[in-house]
């Protein structure tokens, strides 16, 4: 009985003492993580209460928040601007993606080489895409006299038309990020154990319905996954349409104004950095709602 | 236990908020403004300038040549001068560190905006004491820095906007001196693969048209009838296929449309004319005052000299910024033809007459509260929006009111 009690003690110091060590190691990112993400939130929030322009002014309750509830430009704007491009970019990266790595999974020759060129566009920094994209986009550029060679004469500057800067955006992030989400593809395809094909193989199963009933389906962790990180980098979207306009303007007719720029412009274009606040802190709110409806949906399904 | 943990992760969010909304409320507001009855004994100046559009290495050697001229005249007072971009970025970041520099650029558009966060110091008392003459700078031009009564700066420089006209395009027309005129001439011209005239799809060169037609140049105004004539003008001349905005002639301003000949007329300012002469040497030109409509009108883009309210060295700060926009500084300033001198008593170099010939009917762009939210994510959207056909000019014109009220 005394030695079980003394086991018992002993097994318990050391679960402590795991405990302290497992506590110790996480101290330093957890307080960095808290500092930096944590805290920010909890004053942005704070900040959101007062008329704050460089320095605090008096105490505002609500009222950043009905001048936001009331703002045209970012909900009929900014807001939807943003779940436009969300609720097409990502579809049709995870499409391309999972397209190439399909691709570059099979015994091809020069494997190697097509997952480096794949690849290649996601390396490449966003501002040095824009910059080649604004010349092949131009009115005078290389697609306008592509397309009237064969016959569509557009004469406009893509990111210029309110029509065309949208999808032109959606259309460069789609290329540059398509790679990166081949990646994760890749590993999850490698992932599939071959008896599984085998099986299927036996039972007749052509490779497209291989492709549909057995590949798609055992592939749902890297969509969730995919869908999680790139749904929430698209909401975040600022680098591009900023550079698109030379500037957090939204132009051409508000087609490149997103949440982000808003924020941006009202903190550092008017100094209101209670209405930024107040901004942040509601499309937090919706970037938030969005992940956890996600969680519920998707990732649901995916842990069934 | 997944689910409890994921449920309690979001019961402590949603906490966190509630807690931090409320407490806000409850916090005591102290005092935010900065004092400014320091002692104004130091000798050093430390000024900071340089906004995006005059980064160009010749302007930067020769404020900096003026400064020298400054230190020789003044040895008590060492000028520390630095430029950067992104400015109103950085200046934000030196003005909430309360270590601002102690003279500096404040561009017109964000002058209300800046005062009434308390940033600036005003200036009438040291011009008082010092007997610093403002009568020569343009009214118009002065103006632009005034706030409620006070003066917050004394324009640097300006540049108001003019008609370059390339006359081999003309057709052998004389240049156009009013709307008719314009419109007529313009129907008369015609270029391969261009159009006869550039107009920017920007309201700080339609405002130009809208004091032509008798308006306030005020955004709140948006809706009066003047605004309403001027862009429809302005639009009528696009839509009859007699004008383009930039991005349709193949070029990122219309200062480039016009140097490649792809238009006969534009309206720019005196930063066009160090543009051409440095880009296309060959092309020759003429410049004309703006057209008139029912009265003149043009547009006076200018940039101050402004002391910090929490600069350390108000005595001396003075002392350079009096200097750099009095007779002396100004002159030097302007020497080489980079910028129009604000002073009536200092001449701008040759070749210049046409952007200071009706300087009665020049008005200061900017000096509205807010003005850069209206101008540039409010009033040019909608400006483009129209220009596409996306949006009526009623839609657009309530649509400004609205933001600028």
């Amino acid at each position: 009985m005394a030695v079980k009690e003394r086991n018992a003690r002993g097994l318990g110091s050391e679960r402590l003492r795991e405990a302290l060590v497992g506590y110790g190691f996480i101290a330093l990112p957890m307080s960095f993580f808290l500092l930096f993400f944590i805290f920010p939130i909890g004053y942005a929030a704070y900040i959101s209460r007062y008329d704050w322009g460089i320095f605090r002014g008096p105490f505002v309750g609500f009222d950043n928040y009905r001048q936001l509830y009331h703002d045209t430009v970012f909900w009929q704007h900014a807001v939807r601007n943003t779940l436009v491009y969300t609720a097409v970019v990502v579809p049709l990266q995870m499409a391309i993606g999972l397209s190439l790595a399909v691709v570059v999974n099979q015994a091809i020759r020069f494997r190697t080489f097509f997952r480096s060129a794949f690849y290649f566009p996601s390396l490449a920094s966003s501002a040095a895409i824009v910059s080649i994209a604004t010349y092949i986009l131009a009115s005078d550029g290389l697609l306008n006299s592509f397309l009237g060679r064969l016959g569509y004469e557009h004469s406009y500057a893509w990111f210029a038309r309110q029509d065309t800067a949208l999808p032109a955006i959606i259309g460069l992030n789609a290329w540059t990020t398509a790679g990166t989400m081949m990646l994760f593809y890749l590993a999850s395809l490698q992932a599939i154990s071959t008896e599984v094909y085998e099986a299927a193989a036996i039972d007749g199963a052509g490779a497209w319905r291989t492709f549909w009933k057995i590949t798609f389906p055992l592939l749902r962790p890297a969509h969730f996954f995919c869908l999680v990180v790139f749904g929430i980098g698209a909401l975040k979207l600022f680098d591009q349409p900023f550079l698109v306009a030379g500037g957090a303007s939204g132009n051409p007719a508000y087609a490149t104004m997103y949440p982000i720029l808003y924020i941006y412009n009202a903190a550092f274009g008017v100094f209101d950095f209670g209405l930024a606040a107040a901004a942040g802190v509601i499309y937090f709110v919706i970037v938030f709602g969005l992940t956890v409806v996600q969680r519920l949906t998707v990732g649901r399904q995916e842990a069934a | 236990m997944r689910k409890r943990l994921a449920v309690g992760a979001l019961l402590s969010t949603v906490m966190l908020f509630a807690v931090v909304l409320v407490s806000g409320s409850q916090a005591m507001v102290g005092g935010s403004v900065p004092n400014s009855a320091k002692k104004l004994t130091a000798s050093k100046v430390t000024t900071e300038s340089l906004n995006g559009w005059v980064g160009a290495k010749v302007e930067d050697d020769l404020l900096k040549t003026v400064i020298a001229a400054f230190e020789k005249s003044h040895p008590n007072i060492k000028v520390d001068y630095s430029g950067f971009n992104n400015y109103q970025t950085t200046m934000l970041a030196k003005f909430s560190a309360r270590k601002p520099p102690d003279v500096f650029y404040v561009a017109a558009e964000d002058f209300a905006d800046w005062v009434r966060q308390g940033v600036l110091q005003p200036l009438d008392s040291y011009a008082k004491k010092t007997k610093f003459s403002t009568k020569p700078f343009y009214t118009g031009l002065a103006n632009s820095f005034k706030y409620k009564g006070k003066t917050y700066g004394y324009p640097k420089d300006w540049s108001s906007l003019g008609m370059q006209v390339n006359p081999a395009l003309l057709n052998g027309q004389k240049v156009p001196q009013t709307w008719a005129q314009l419109r007529s001439v313009a129907q008369k011209i015609n270029i391969a693969g261009g159009k006869p005239i550039c107009l920017g799809a920007d309201w700080a060169r339609l405002m130009a048209f809208v004091y032509q037609a008798g308006g306030t140049g005020q955004f709140k105004d948006a809706q009066s009838a003047p605004f309403r004539v001027a862009v429809n003008f302005y639009i009528n001349l696009i839509n009859d296929g007699l004008a383009a905005t930039p991005d349709n002639l193949g070029a990122g301003w219309c200062g480039e449309a016009f140097g490649k000949e792809k238009v006969a007329i534009a309206f720019e300012g005196n930063w066009m004319l160090g543009y051409l002469k440095d880009t296309f040497p060959n092309l020759r030109y003429t410049l004309a005052p703006m057209p008139k409509g029912k009265t003149r009108g043009n547009l006076a883009f200018t940039v101050s000299y402004s002391m910090a309210k929490d600069s350390k060295n108000k005595a001396a700060a003075w002392t350079l910024l009096s200097y750099l926009t009095g007779k002396v500084g100004a002159k030097k300033w302007t020497s080489l033809g980079f910028a129009l001198p604000a002073r009536s008593d200092v001449k701008p170099v040759a070749g210049r007459g046409a952007f200071v010939k009706y300087p009665r009917f020049t008005h200061g762009w900017g000096n509205q509260v807010d003005f850069r939210h209206v101008w540039t994510e409010v009033a040019n959207n909608e400006l483009t929006a129209v220009l596409q056909g996306k949006e009526t000019v009623n839609e657009m014109l309530s649509k400004i009111a609205a933001a600028a009220k």
